[in-house]
């Protein structure tokens, strides 16, 4: 539903709906395709089917305890978002880090930036239909989920981060170092391996390659972010601005096509680059404490802090009253983000090919706190990320 | 051992029905059945996403609104006998959401625990619950479909 077209022109009759439990899917939420002879003319994702109050619930709890929920947030990238609301605080309090403490912080998430992805491949082979390449990529997987479990003694939230520095308990000794390098050096072989031949593929690259095309100025305008923005040509990485991640050298992966294959290979490419950074956070891990605990909490002023999940750009920001409680706390997390360009970009294929196209912007929906409107001529509804984006699309009057 | 419960003891069907969490368990009972690591065919359990074939549903997360009533509707159409396995601390007592919360005392989006909806079978506690434990608890299920008629 572009601007320039009048609204009445675009609704279709047809109507298919996925969701909010479907194969395809595996989180909650629901799709509807509006289709004309099995060709996608308009596609509408609604994604408030897990919306837990997250932010709600935040308010007015003391600032400690908050690790425990920012965590929960998402359990596919859980570190992201422990990481990100202590860097909130440690920016706002101007609380320093030990320097051992951000390498091991950069160590974890670069280990669940790499399962993640491996999710995001396993996922989207098995929506296009080939099973075996998703097992393989569910195997891949647990030599890394392993690794965040002798790290942080759980597999799905480690809990590395907290403020002013990392647990005690995430200490990396130098046994740990030496299992975490051999298990990279093999499972970079197996990964290769693996990539090289999804990559080879012809019946999966077939099912791929020009399908979903999403340009680099739509990419832009309707706000796309991480690997499925770099897929379409955007140069942008906040790992560019992170402090933490000046000391390693790696390339940013940034491809040019804009369709399904490119952003399942921008993905599968990053994951080598997440290695070398992990290779070179273990050598030149520096020694010290890992963690400052010389910090009260106090009055804070709004503070913001944005941060590269897997995913793309997260966003959270929050301030602390007198005694150290929370207040405002909001979050943006990428998928709200990146899903409206998967929107559009799956206009014009056929429906198969279609849910291939939601799937490979990697929907991690676990987090979600839209505005609704309806709209009253048609009677169907719309989520919106924000304000700004309702009155853009339709003007003050809605 | 009668020709039906033979026929089901060598096919149990199991449906995941996610219902509002953070994912992680959503991800390990998938693990658990996709990764070849845990492999939970071995058993004679299959992944289905149709609930008249399901046998046991395995639910995760703490019940949001928007879940709760395809949540029931589920439940209803999966045919007797069946078998309910709530995963993980979401589902069992609302894990953070309903037990962590600040100024607003109770938290009115979550409809955790999962008992209050629908009757449940087995609990697997853990946040996440690794995958042993959830196969263990699926096959810990069986013997109850079995003794059905
Ligand atoms: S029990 Fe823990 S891991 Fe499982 S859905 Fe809830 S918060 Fe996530």
């Amino acid at each position: 539903m572009t601007e320039e077209q009048p609204r009445e022109s675009v609704i279709v009759e047809k109507e298919l709906p996925l969701g909010p439990v479907h194969p395809a899917l595996l989180e909650p939420f629901r799709v509807r395709f509006f289709v004309n002879d099995e060709i996608v003319e308009d596609c509408e994702v609604i994604l408030s089917m897990p919306h837990r109050g997250i932010e709600r619930i935040l308010e007015g709890l003391p600032v400690e305890r908050a690790l425990l929920i920012t965590e929960r947030v998402c359990g596919i990238c859980s570190n992201s978002h422990a990481w990100n609301s202590v860097r909130v605080i440690e920016k706002g309090l101007n609380i320093e880090v030990p320097p051992r403490a951000l390498f091991i912080r950069v160590i974890a998430q670069e280990l669940q930036r790499i399962a993640s992805h491996l999710i995001f491949i396993g996922h989207a082979m098995e929506v296009v239909g080939h099973e075996t390449f998703a097992m393989r990529a569910f195997l891949l997987r647990e030599e890394y989920m392993d690794m965040l479990y002798f790290i942080g003694g759980n597999r799905v939230h480690p809990a590395v981060p907290v403020i002013g520095g990392v647990r005690p308990r995430c200490e990396i000794s130098d046994s740990l170092k030496r299992v975490i390098l051999e298990t990279l050096e093999r499972s970079e072989r197996k990964l290769r391996n693996y990539v090289g031949r999804v990559v080879a593929d012809p019946l999966v690259m077939g099912r791929l390659t020009g399908v979903g095309y999403l340009s680099k100025e739509d990419a832009i305008r309707l706000h796309a972010v991480g690997p499925t923005a770099r897929a379409s040509g955007v140069e942008w990485d906040w790992r560019m601005e992170m402090f933490e991640y000046k000391p390693f050298t790696y390339d940013y992966v940034i491809l040019y096509e804009g369709d399904n294959k490119a952003r399942v290979i921008a993905r599968a490419l990053e994951i080598f680059e997440c290695i070398k950074i992990v290779r070179q956070a273990l050598k030149d891990l520096p020694e010290g404490p890992v963690v400052n605990r010389d910090w009260s909490p106090q009055r804070m002023k709004f503070t913001d802090s944005y941060n590269e999940a897997p995913r793309g750009e997260l966003y959270h920001s929050y301030s602390l009253d007198d005694y150290g409680k929370l207040r405002h706390y909001k979050i943006r997390t990428p998928t709200i983000t990146s899903i409206h360009s998967v929107e559009f970009a799956a206009k014009g294929d056929h429906v198969t090919d279609a849910v291939v196209t939601i799937a490979s912007c990697d929907p991690c929906l676990a987090c979600c706190n839209r505005v609704e409107i309806i709209d009253e001529k048609s009677g169907r509804r719309r989520q919106f990320t924000s304000m700004i984006e309702v009155i853009k699309k339709y003007g003050w009057r809605r | 051992m009668g020709l039906k419960a033979t026929a089901r003891k060598n096919a149990i069907h199991a449906l995941l029905v996610y219902s509002g969490g953070c994912n992680g368990c959503d991800i390990e009972v998938v693990n658990a059945v996709f990764s070849p690591r845990y492999d939970i065919e071995q058993y004679r359990i299959l992944l289905t996403w149709n609930p008249r074939e399901a046998d046991v549903l395995i639910v995760t997360g703490a019940i949001t609104w928007a879940m709760k009533e395809p949540l029931q509707r589920i439940y209803e159409l999966i045919p007797e006998p069946k078998a309910v396995l709530a995963v993980g601390s979401c589902a069992i007592n609302g894990c953070v959401f309903r037990n962590l919360v600040g100024d607003i005392k109770h938290n009115p989006e979550v409809f955790a625990p999962l008992e209050k909806i629908i009757p449940v079978d087995i609990k697997v506690p853990g946040c996440p619950p690794r995958p042993e434990d959830i196969i263990m608890a699926a096959v810990k299920g069986v013997p109850k479909l079995m003794a059905a008629p």
